[in-house]
């Protein structure tokens, strides 16, 4: 994109992105971040590049030549980094309830979950090729690894069931404190239960009124819901003298009924106050209808195998069962509410909201619908009471589009959209809500959550697209979510655990990501190293290595710079870079200030082949050693083998030529050693054929000097002249 | 993935570098305290800490020391907690801890450039190696102040990553490639052992990452570094070091880890298994973490006992001095755990 540098009022100037795509409909307006460069207009070029995560590298330089190059003290250029993580940033809703330490948290613990299932479908696809039974894969059980990982999944977002604290529950509660639920967790369960467990399947109703049990706080934010009723009535509840004269009591405990919320309508029942004591005998018929609603409620039957601590209802694992208990638990509604108490009881109010309570066991439409808020509630109440045997997406659509009829919603929030996408068994409709509303995290976890036993799903998800680039769907949105974690400085480890499986791209991304972390730290190279490691690319790791060794050596680390030209193998570099120590050690190393070098000597480790031209430096040393004891203790045996260091080193070809007039020169008093002479006839041939060669070099340009006294080349070819005589004399 | 219930696992909001117990000498009411070097990002200059907490309630630091950048060494002591930056300074918290008093010797020229990885505290002293090739010991100045004498300066020609004292006189350091160095300050001031690790066999060098010595055996270095490489090193037998653990060793056994192993501890809780020899030549049972998320309990010819297998890095850990079934370490996804051993978890290990 273009950056059009612009002249800013306050000094600092500002670089204004600007969009050339005047036919767009209505353009938002173009996000403006002032940039603090401190480069003094006229801006003649704005450089713009991506830096780790989601820094963007700014660079702003001034025309070269222009005026300003007399005062030097103006800066020509300079580079600036700018964040753009605190702008708002996809604007899924998810990402406002959830902070986002708690966020990387989930993002976090999906890790080892979602590497287990993949390993699994590896395992499996790999299973069923080494069969050659591809045609019919295992997958029966394929189900059940998914759901696994979903409740794993699901742990993570938080368990809506857990108390937030021990603490002492005030009897006059009426909704428990709890963990507030998320949308992101209401999502993934639904999504759970419609897809993948599959146990389920035959009481999903029950499932989707425990769901709204759980969720129904979130479904609207300012419209009325069962939950916000209550709620409300729960704070009105403390300033009431005779709760059973107040209408919210008995709106709350109808509308806690026809979405089934048992264990709630109970508990207010015995609020009323024909329970208290001191009004138990002139309210006697009146209280004994209260427990009687109370029975019954708490009596229903329920077509689930099993209920949770604490809710209420009994529960009927077969449908012939079920039939037969909620055949008799109607009789006992309809016997009651034509029962002739109803005369006797005094309290209007108690009379109509007790009808209410057993008109809506009784299924009784007009009351369900008045009772219930948003059109779940309607949907799941007509599951409870009227429909109990509901199956199939086709029916639960039709009667979910009644319900909206009857109750439309003004907002529509992500999780209705969601569950109309599900019921209209629309795989599309359901990815487009989920990337809509919950951003990138849930569509990729969720993409098993679709295909686990889906084929349509899986083919629409799994087909390689050419408009995509050749890549899936599924594939895309995992990239997407690789490249939101990558953004990170501290997530971005776990991306390389989703690019590695994505087939087509992956790799490629996981190459450039790993080669774009930073290498100034050690520890944090190992760790890239590591991910490179396991996912076998050497080469990725060699480059990074260089790439460290480089930057060791340019700040002046010289051990850390050839310890990873070293790991790297790199010979070329490490040959190069010894011609840049030569240099220092033709000026600064004389005599004992070889202790600095022992480190890197250390370093470089007894297996000199390694070090590539490095081993010289190992060669030069012992030479420097022993010449210093031959020098110092007069001794024949070390002078002897001070000579040998001297011959090994002129005749091995890595020696630096610029070194050997200083060897040489060094060794001028070992050569005119007495008595005998330590180098025979050959040797110092050999020496003498070095010395004119370099003679010759000396009239090339590249000669470098050696600083050292100009009679030196004549002092040492005297030396050898001399010994050279000796030499043959000595020569039987 | 269900914990045992003799590891917890405490979320933070930040990435944890390292972990210590606090000396629980300093009696605070709200039981043993922990110190941790968190670093986020998205704070900007005030990135990095040290955040001080009672075990617990990690989510509320009883004390935070802003660091100018990112923790990379970090010791308690009786007297003081220090902590050293990859910026190259040091900071030291009078056991106070409070974070007004805390010193610090800035990083620069006058000091170390880049990282100090190596830091210990000898008594008076805190010893400080970094990569930038220099050795300081830091005392105090008799003034309050706080006075860093060189002793080496090796020019960027090494760098170190670890340092332990060993005694009052003497220490080791460890680097990268450059195997372990023993110091002895009467020798005036410089290497008088060193010890090129056992790398060599199948790759080519390796790196130091942590040294720990026992104060019951002074002459033996226990180091970790590269490669999964555990090795200890008897200043009686410098040439020989023995091997713990590592890849590429001749041995059967499996390797406890092929990743860089980040710290080391010689392990007070776990029993030799030979009580007998254990006065003999036997190395005492250490403690390991590594980047692949192990921590373990190796000892020499036995088969190591792993104690946590993670799906993240285990960047730090550190044993309650106190109470040594406690281990309390840092995990790299922006956790800390808490480790109890117990005594009758350790029989149920035997039985099975």
């Amino acid at each position: 994109m273009p950056g059009m540098p612009t002249d800013g009022g306050g000094g600092g100037g500002a670089i204004v992105p600007f969009r050339g795509e005047p036919d767009q409909g209505t353009p938002s307006p173009p996000a403006v971040r002032p940039i603090r460069h401190g480069v003094a207009p006229p801006i003649f070029r704005v450089y713009i590049s991506w830096s780790s995560g989601n820094l963007l590298q700014v660079a702003c330089l001034r025309p070269p030549n222009s005026e300003g190059r007399g005062r030097s003290e103006e800066v020509a250029g300079s580079v600036v980094e700018v964040n753009l993580s605190c702008g708002g940033s996809g604007g899924a809703e998810v990402e406002e309830e959830i902070d986002e330490a708690e966020m990387r948290r989930i993002e976090y613990g999906s890790v080892p979950a979602f590497a287990l299932l993949q390993s699994r479908k590896n395992a499996l696809a790999d299973a069923a090729a080494m069969s050659r039974l591809s045609s019919v894969p295992d997958y029966a059980d394929w189900w059940q690894y998914v759901l696994e990982y979903s409740k794993a999944v699901g742990n993570l977002l938080g368990s809506p069931d857990s108390p937030l604290a021990f603490m002492i529950e005030d009897p006059k509660t009426i909704l428990k404190v709890r963990e507030k639920p998320t949308n992101l967790k209401a999502a993934w369960e639904l999504l759970e239960i419609f897809y993948v467990d599959k146990q389920l399947q035959s009481w999903l109703p029950e499932r989707l009124v425990d769901w709204l049990a759980d969720f129904d706080s979130l479904l609207s934010g300012t419209e009325s819901t069962v939950y916000s009723k209550l709620s409300n009535f729960q704070k009105k509840l403390i300033n009431l003298q005779i709760i059973e004269d107040d209408p919210d009591y008995w709106n709350g405990l109808s509308a806690a009924l026809s979405v089934g919320w048992l264990d709630i309508v109970v508990n207010m029942l015995r609020f009323h106050g024909s329970y208290q004591l001191d009004q138990m005998d002139n309210r006697e018929t009146e209280n004994g209808l209260v427990e009687a609603v109370a029975v019954l409620v708490s009596t229903m039957p329920r077509l689930r195998p099993n209920l949770p601590t604490g809710k209420l209802g009994q529960c009927c694992k077969t449908r012939p069962d079920f039939v037969k208990a909620w055949e008799k638990w109607r009789g006992q509604v309809t016997k009651l509410e034509c029962s002739a108490f109803w005369i006797q009881c005094g309290h209007q109010k108690t009379r109509d909201g007790l009808k209410t309570l057993l008109h809506i066991m009784m299924g009784n439409i007009k009351e369900l619908t008045a009772s219930t808020s948003h059109w779940l509630e309607l949907f799941a109440s007509h599951f409870l009471y009227i429909r109990p045997f509901t199956v199939g997406f086709e029916g639960m659509h039709h009667l979910a589009q009644k319900c909206i009829q009857l109750k439309p919603s003004s907002g529509t929030n992500g999780l209705t959209g969601l569950v109309i996408g599900v019921l209209s068994e629309n795989p599309e409709v359901v990815l487009a809500e989920c990337t809509k509303n919950f951003g990138p995290w849930l569509v990729t976890h969720a993409m098993e959550l679709l295909t686990a036993d889906n084929d349509y799903a899986d083919t629409m998800l799994h087909e390689e697209r050419p408009n995509l680039g050749g890549i899936s769907i599924d594939e895309l949105h995992r990239l997407v979510y690789a490249q939101v974690l990558c953004s990170h400085s501290l997530t971005w480890q776990i991306a390389p655990t989703y690019l590695s499986s994505c087939l087509n791209q992956g790799l490629g991304l996981l190459e450039i990501l790993l080669l774009k972390q930073p290498i100034q730290d050690n520890r944090l190279v190992l760790k890239t190293l590591e991910i490179c490691r396991l996912y076998e690319l050497d080469d990725v790791s060699t480059n990074i290595m260089k790439i460290a060794g480089i930057y060791h050596w340019k700040h002046g680390r010289k051990g850390a710079g050839v310890y990873w030209f070293q790991q790297a193998h790199d010979k070329v570099r490490l040959d190069r870079i010894a011609q840049q120590l030569f240099e220092r050690i033709g000026k600064s190393v004389t005599d004992d200030s070889f202790k600095q070098w022992e480190g890197l000597l250390e370093l470089l480790g007894p297996d000199i082949g390694s070090a590539g031209g490095l081993e010289f430096l190992h060669r030069y040393r012992d030479f420097k050693k022993s010449l210093q004891q031959a020098l110092d203790g007069r001794s024949g045996e070390a002078a002897r083998q001070t000579a040998d260091f001297l011959i090994q080193l002129m005749r091995n070809p890595s020696t630096p030529q610029r070194f050997w007039l200083p060897l040489l020169h060094d060794s001028v008093e070992l050569l005119n050693c007495k008595p005998r002479p330590l180098i025979n006839v050959a040797e110092t041939t050999l020496l003498l054929n070095k010395l004119q060669e370099l003679s010759l070099a000396k009239l090339r340009p590249d000669f470098s000097n050696n600083h050292l006294p100009s009679h030196a080349l004549s002092s040492v070819r005297l030396a050898l002249a001399s010994n050279l005589a000796r030499a043959i004399l000595e020569d039987p | 993935m269900a914990d045992s219930p003799l590891f917890r696992r405490h979320p933070l909001t930040s990435s944890v570098d390292l972990v210590r117990w606090l000396p629980s000498s300093t009696a605070s009411p709200s039981g043993r305290l922990l110190a941790a070097a968190v670093h986020d990002p998205s704070l900007g200059s005030a990135a990095s800490s040290i955040h001080l907490f009672p075990l617990s309630d990690t989510t509320s630091p009883l004390a935070s020391l802003p660091l100018p950048s990112r923790a990379t060494a970090l010791r308690s002591s009786p007297a003081a907690l220090a902590a050293a930056t990859s910026s190259g300074s040091l900071h030291l918290l009078p056991s106070s801890f409070e974070c007004d008093a805390a010193v610090a010797v800035p990083g620069g020229a006058g000091f170390h450039v880049g990282p100090v990885r190596g830091l210990d505290c000898g008594g008076e002293e805190w010893v400080t190696a970094g990569e930038d090739g220099r050795v300081h010991v830091v005392g105090g100045g008799g003034d309050g102040r706080v006075v860093a004498r060189r002793v080496w300066d090796g020019k960027g020609m090494s760098g170190y990553e670890a340092a332990r004292w060993a005694s009052p006189a003497e220490f080791a350091t460890g680097g990268a490639g450059c195997g372990v160095q023993w110091w002895d300050r009467r020798k005036g001031d410089g290497v008088v052992a060193q010890c090129s690790g056992i790398w060599g066999r199948g790759i080519v060098t390796g790196m130091v990452h942590s040294i720990d010595i026992n104060p019951s055996r002074k002459h033996i270095c226990v180091v970790g570094g590269s490669s999964g490489t555990i090795f200890a090193w008897d200043l009686r037998w410098p040439q020989q070091p023995i091997p713990l653990s590592g890849v590429g060793l001749n041995g059967t056994t499996e390797p406890v880890c092929e990743s860089e192993v980040w710290e080391v501890l010689f392990d007070p809780y776990t029993q030799s298994s030979d009580i007998i020899t254990s006065a003999s030549s036997k190395i005492l049972p250490v403690m390991m973490c590594s980047e692949d998320g192990i921590l373990a309990v190796v000892e020499q010819d036995e088969r190591p006992l792993e104690l946590l297998a993670e799906a993240c890095a285990i960047n730090s850990f550190d044993i309650d001095p106190q109470n040594p079934s406690d281990v309390v370490c840092a995990l790299e996804w922006e956790s800390i755990g808490v480790l109890s051993r117990g005594r009758d978890t350790m029989a149920e290990d035997d039985n099975c």
